[in-house]
């Protein structure tokens, strides 16, 4: 059965969750972008030399 | 005191709303928003998203039209033709929609705004886009908030795109059982295990849904940053990006493919379309039962704007997919069951019109339809025509006469009980609201095609 908080806004107790996933995802994120930048590193440097002759 | 009227579904917002007056239709901007819809035109964000495509343009009217005390300003809003709803849209229609929603919200930060809501009914399928349609849904940003709408936009867009990829079943109508947004509480228990993996769905549906109704809202709030808003959209938009709908076959989806291997019969019938609708000369064309809509695209050659439904989602999600690819503009592909067609709903049934009350059309397409509402369905044929004679003037219809393969195949696996499905019995029901022009047999085939005019047009 879903319990229905009557008489508060459905949306604020968004609020306090939306800080917790924007902290845990703040963490994803980080890794996220140095595995991006390496991949990117490695991409720049193989993908030239493949099309070298 | 001048006359207008209200838009039924423009009352929860009290920065203004939607009215007509004299037929046209306006926005009524109110003073309690002023500050915000100042930042909104003043900062370019106004015209950067009308000239990215994403939000529809308006003409700024300078006149008090409704006399009202609130009046700050009157906007004029670029006409939509046709206004469809999420539990019509198929999945990559909705999904284009939440990302839009989601880019709206990108462009609105960069200009210091933010969209204060996220709610599905604030898109139209307009010119062969997705287009945002709330003019006064953005707001100053205060980087120290969270966004406001994000539960909101969980409940329209995330629940029913991760519920449709998740069980790959076609899913729309829970938009229709549920006009705020699936509640996550009720995603959550139907989503299977496996969604729990992927971390956007966790985080977004399985852990919003578990904890927060049981946070306390008089806990300490900290701070929320822009970058934690930016890392918010990001992952909203990687996980809907990461949502598909596959393409399993639908119950129509081989049907034109097969229906090739009767060569004669689609070019023929083709032909007798193409000949009909340049005689007509129409403007306007609802295709019921449109399939992946290899008819509806005829008729968007010739007419100005083409309804095309079908009750088969892959079909129409197909065919969604081939409008956007080839850019067609007027042509607006719906999930529409005509045994069932979407009711009235909202406050006092007046929010969002029926399907019916929506589609006025030139002509209506009815092709290869007959059989499965009155032999699939068990309509009889004066409900179908009085259907059909409601939504347009004129009629292009297939009648598919019993000896034909396709109902002894329905027929295998139900019983006889239509005695009545005949051809004379169908021409006497149409007859009576409408007048037969024209008849042809199509290709070899012992299906005869109809033109009709209805008799009051």
């Amino acid at each position: 059965m879903q319990h229905f908080l009557l008489y508060i806004d459905p949306g604020s107790g968004s609020y306090l969750i939306q800080a917790i996933i924007a902290g845990v995802l703040g963490i994803v994120f980080f890794f996220k972008n140095i595995m991006i930048a390496v991949k990117h590193f490695f991409y720049r440097i193989f993908g030239k030399k493949s099309k070298m002759p | 005191m001048p006359s207008f009227n209200t838009h039924p579904s423009s009352y929860r917002d009290p920065s203004g709303f939607l009215f007509y007056k004299n037929g046209v239709l306006y926005r009524q901007v109110n003073k309690i928003f002023k500050k915000d819809f100042e930042d909104f035109i003043d900062t370019g964000l106004y015209d950067h998203l009308v000239d990215k495509k994403i939000l529809i343009p308006h003409q700024t009217i300078n006149e008090n039209l409704t006399g009202s005390e609130d009046w700050l300003q009157t906007l004029q809003p670029e006409v939509v033709p046709f206004i469809s709803y999420p539990y019509e849209w198929c999945f990559d229609m909705l999904k284009d929609a939440a990302l839009l929603t989601l880019e709206a919200a990108k462009e609105a930060l960069n200009f210091g705004m933010m969209l204060k809501d996220a709610s599905a009914y604030n898109l139209q399928w307009h010119g062969g886009r997705m287009m945002f349609i709330d003019t006064l849904s953005f707001e100053s940003y205060d980087e120290q908030k969270p966004w406001i709408a994000y539960r909101q936009f969980c409940e329209h867009f995330f629940a029913p795109l991760a519920l449709m990829h998740y069980l790959k079943e076609p899913l729309q109508n829970l938009l229709l059982a549920y006009p705020d947004g699936v509640p996550l509480s009720t995603a959550k228990k139907i989503l299977p295990f496996k969604s729990k993996l992927n971390l956007h769905t966790s985080l977004h549906i399985h852990l919003q849904a578990s904890v927060a109704n049981k946070l306390k809202n008089n806990a300490q709030q900290k701070p929320f940053t822009k970058q934690k808003m930016q890392n918010l959209l990001r992952s909203l938009e990687e996980g809907i990006g990461f949502f598909c709908f596959s393409q399993s076959p639908g119950v129509w989806s081989n049907y034109y493919e097969e229906a090739n291997q009767r060569e004669d019969y689609v070019k023929n019938k083709k032909q007798i379309v193409s000949q009909w609708l340049n005689k007509l000369n129409v403007n306007s064309v609802f295709d019921a039962g449109a399939n992946e809509g290899e008819f509806s695209e005829i008729a968007a050659e010739k007419t100005r704007q083409v309804i095309c439904a079908d009750y088969d989602h892959y079909s129409i999600n197909k065919f969604y997919r081939k409008i956007k690819k080839h850019n067609w503009f007027n042509l607006y592909p719906l999930i529409i069951d005509l045994s069932n067609p979407s009711p009235s709903i909202g406050v006092n049934n007046a929010e969002r019109d029926s399907f019916l009350k929506r589609t006025k059309v030139d002509l209506v397409l009815a092709l290869a339809l007959i059989h499965h509402l009155a032999i699939g369905r068990n309509i009889p044929f004066e409900s179908i025509a009085k259907m059909f004679s409601g939504l347009g003037e004129y009629l292009i219809i297939e009648f598919v006469p019993k000896e034909d393969e396709k109902i002894q195949l329905m027929l295998n696996q139900k019983k006889d009980v239509y005695h009545w499905y005949n051809e004379e019995n169908f021409k006497t029901a149409f007859n009576q609201l409408f007048t037969i022009v024209e008849n042809h047999n199509v290709g070899n085939s012992n299906r005869n095609l109809y033109l009709m005019m209805k008799r009051d047009a």
